[in-house]
Parts: structure tokens; C-alpha cells; sequence
């Protein structure tokens, strides 16, 4: 039983704009709608552009659980799984037409138990709505950026995630080719601009 | 039996809910909450999943009433509006606050600090047996409360109902 906390955890920094507040609550509950785990909104306070969310207690950052299973030299074999369910998890958001903004091996959470591979979506700060190959291609790249940099020796990972990606979204040909497109710009921007 | 809340945000701010059952003056309590005499929001248990829901509302009301921003006239309106996932204002009255047929009614009061409430007074109002809180789960209309604030299937999934009530509450005025 999770017990919902009150009103804890101020989410938000105060220097995001109001738009920003709102995109991010609606880009929070539209994953909720969707079935896709993100923390519960219980408050947002538009005068100091705060939001409050559900507090996912005792989570570990996907991050952090990479870090701590490859510094015990545990089996990286539960690797393959973790990655197949990111694949699944962001095929399901980007077919909501929910771009991240932000995706980043610290913005996923594992619950507890963490071998259950129980994945939630954080930080909405700089998500969009969008239905664009373009920018659900970006959003991966922005992610696999971040696993070069952060986790080395995980380009397995990577290529399996991209393939449950690929399995679980109706829409992935167009995304995977604007990635490959992305890649060899190898900048994160619109040519459309 | 009653319970009281600090407002985790607002702690000069105390919430307390009280529930009655067989109640037999609802239409009667429902005029003197539409003419104000009564100092409490009046609201349908059934579509109250936890006391927790009624907590959210009264937070984001009396947040609200301080920025001087409520779109009703009274805190006690506010709540009620509060708990709507819809931004129509008689809507929210209707589904929300009690009905004239009612036989169970749920009283949030909302108090300053550490002034003492009368609750003998609220409760003497009601001709109706005051029960716990604990009894609340057995008024919900799951059903209904699944239809008023559109819970999907999917969301079903990855969490309570309560979750899902919440988050459509809290983000309604973003929509």
C-alpha cells in the first residue's frame, strides 16, 4: 500500500514560468491518463511556479542502479531487461505524443523492489506535446547521449532499448530514421529550425 | 470520530471532517448551506474516495482564498469547486454537495490555528447519526466517482483511484 504524502516534496524550481508549470502538469497527467507512471500531481501553485508531486518512496534512480550493479560486478545480463522496458515505456509515451524533453538515466525511477524493473518518468520541466518524428527522434538522442557519457560500457543497453522502442510503438520507422538523421548532424537541433 | 488535518502548507489552517449517516434533513441542511447559515462545506460522501481528496481541495481553496484568486464566493464554495474536475461552477454544486435526498453527509471545516471548533453545534444542525471516518469507503460510489473524473483503464493500472482523482483535480484549471 502506498501511502499518498501530503502535499511534500516541492517538485519545481521557482524560476520556471508559468507556461513551463502548466506544461509540466499537463504533461503529467496525460501520461497518468495514458497508463504511463509518472508521480501524482497533488498541488500546483502558480504563484511561485511550484509543483508538488507524489514522493516515490525509496525509489533509485535507473542511474544510480546502473552505477551500484557495475561497481559489484553483479550480473549486467538484468541490463538487457531494464533496457527492453525503457524501450517499452518511452515507445508508450512518445505514441502519446509526450517528448520528455529532458531524458536522462536520472529521470527514470525504479520502485522498490528494484528487480521488478517498476520504471516511473520524472521531471517533466522541459516536456512538450508534439507529434513530430523529429522531436521524439531527438528526445532518444538526447538519451543516448546521455548514456555515452554517464554510463560506459552500455551500448548494449542502448541498442536494445531502441529495439523494444521500435517493437512497442506503432510509429517508430519515422522516429528511428530522424535519430539516424540526428546522429550524423550530431547536433540536437531542428534543420527546420 | 471526526478527524482534523493540518494544512501541511497552510499551518494556521486546520481541516476537520465529520460523517453522518441516516440522515434525514438534507434538503433543509442543503437551504442553509445555499444561504450560508451554516459555517461548513456539505458534501456527497459518495463521491468522496478518501479524506485525503476532501485535504487537496481544501489546500488548493484556502491557497486560493489567500492570493485572493477563488472563482467562488465563499472558502467553503471553493472546497466543493475544488473537488469538480470540471470548471463549471453549478456543476460541481450538483455533484458534489449533497442532494435533498441524501441520507449521508460529509462536513469539512475549515478553522484558524488554534481556535476551537463548536462541533456540537455543526453536528446538532444534522438530524443524522455522526459515524467515523473509517465508514467513508463504504459510502464511495466507485463507479460514479470513475465516471465523474474520467478514470481510464490504463491509469488504473499504475495507480489508486484516489491517485487518479487527485492528479485530475489538481491540474484541471491547466486544461
Amino acid at each position: 500500500l502506498r501511502v499518498p504524502k501530503r502535499y511534500r516534496h516541492p517538485a519545481l524550481e521557482e524560476r520556471l514560468s508559468r507556461r513551463r508549470t502548466a506544461q509540466e502538469a499537463r504533461s503529467l497527467l496525460r501520461c497518468r491518463r495514458a497508463g504511463i507512471p509518472a508521480p501524482v500531481v497533488y498541488f500546483v501553485d502558480y504563484v511561485t511556479n511550484s509543483i508538488y508531486l507524489e514522493d516515490i518512496v525509496d525509489s533509485v534512480t535507473v542511474q544510480d542502479h546502473i552505477y551500484s550493479v557495475q561497481k559489484s560486478g553483479d550480473d549486467t545480463s538484468s541490463f538487457h531487461k531494464l533496457a527492453e522496458k525503457m524501450g517499452e515505456l518511452l515507445a508508450r509515451m512518445h505514441d502519446e505524443d509526450i517528448i520528455h524533453g529532458d531524458l536522462t538515466t536520472a529521470n527514470l525511477l525504479l520502485r522498490p523492489p528494484t528487480e521488478k524493473l517498476d520504471l516511473v518518468l520524472i521531471d517533466f520541466g522541459l516536456s512538450f506535446i508534439s507529434g513530430l518524428p523529429e522531436d521524439k527522434g531527438v528526445d532518444l538522442y538526447v538519451l543516448e547521449k546521455a548514456f555515452i557519457s554517464t554510463h560506459p560500457d552500455t551500448e548494449m543497453m542502448f541498442q536494445a532499448l531502441l529495439k523494444s522502442y521500435a517493437a512497442t510503438s506503432k510509429k517508430s520507422g519515422p522516429v528511428i530514421k530522424k535519430l539516424d538523421e540526428v546522429r550524423l548532424r550530431g547536433r540536437k537541433r531542428s534543420m527546420i529550425g | 470520530m471526526e478527524r482534523t488535518h493540518r494544512l501541511e502548507l497552510f499551518p494556521d489552517r486546520s481541516v476537520t471532517l465529520l460523517l453522518f449517516q441516516h440522515v434525514k434533513n438534507a434538503a433543509a441542511l442543503r437551504k442553509k448551506a445555499m444561504e450560508g447559515s451554516i459555517d461548513g462545506a456539505l458534501i456527497s460522501p459518495a463521491m468522496i474516495v478518501d479524506p485525503f481528496q476532501v485535504l487537496v481541495a481544501a489546500n488548493k481553496a484556502v491557497h486560493l482564498q489567500k492570493i485572493g484568486k477563488m472563482k467562488t464566493r465563499t472558502l467553503y464554495a471553493e472546497i466543493i469547486f475544488s473537488l469538480s474536475p470540471s470548471n463549471n461552477i453549478s456543476d460541481a454544486f450538483k455533484k458534489f454537495g449533497i442532494s435533498d435526498s441524501d441520507t449521508a453527509v460529509l462536513i469539512v471545516l475549515i478553522v484558524d490555528g488554534d481556535k476551537t471548533v463548536n462541533l456540537a453545534e455543526i453536528a446538532s444542525q444534522v438530524e443524522g447519526q455522526q459515524v467515523s471516518l473509517d465508514e467513508l469507503p463504504q459510502l464511495t460510489d466507485t463507479a460514479k466517482v470513475k465516471k465523474m473524473y474520467k478514470v481510464t483503464p490504463q491509469e488504473e493500472k499504475i495507480g489508486s483511484l484516489l491517485d487518479s482523482v487527485v492528479c485530475r483535480m489538481s491540474t484541471k484549471d491547466v486544461l
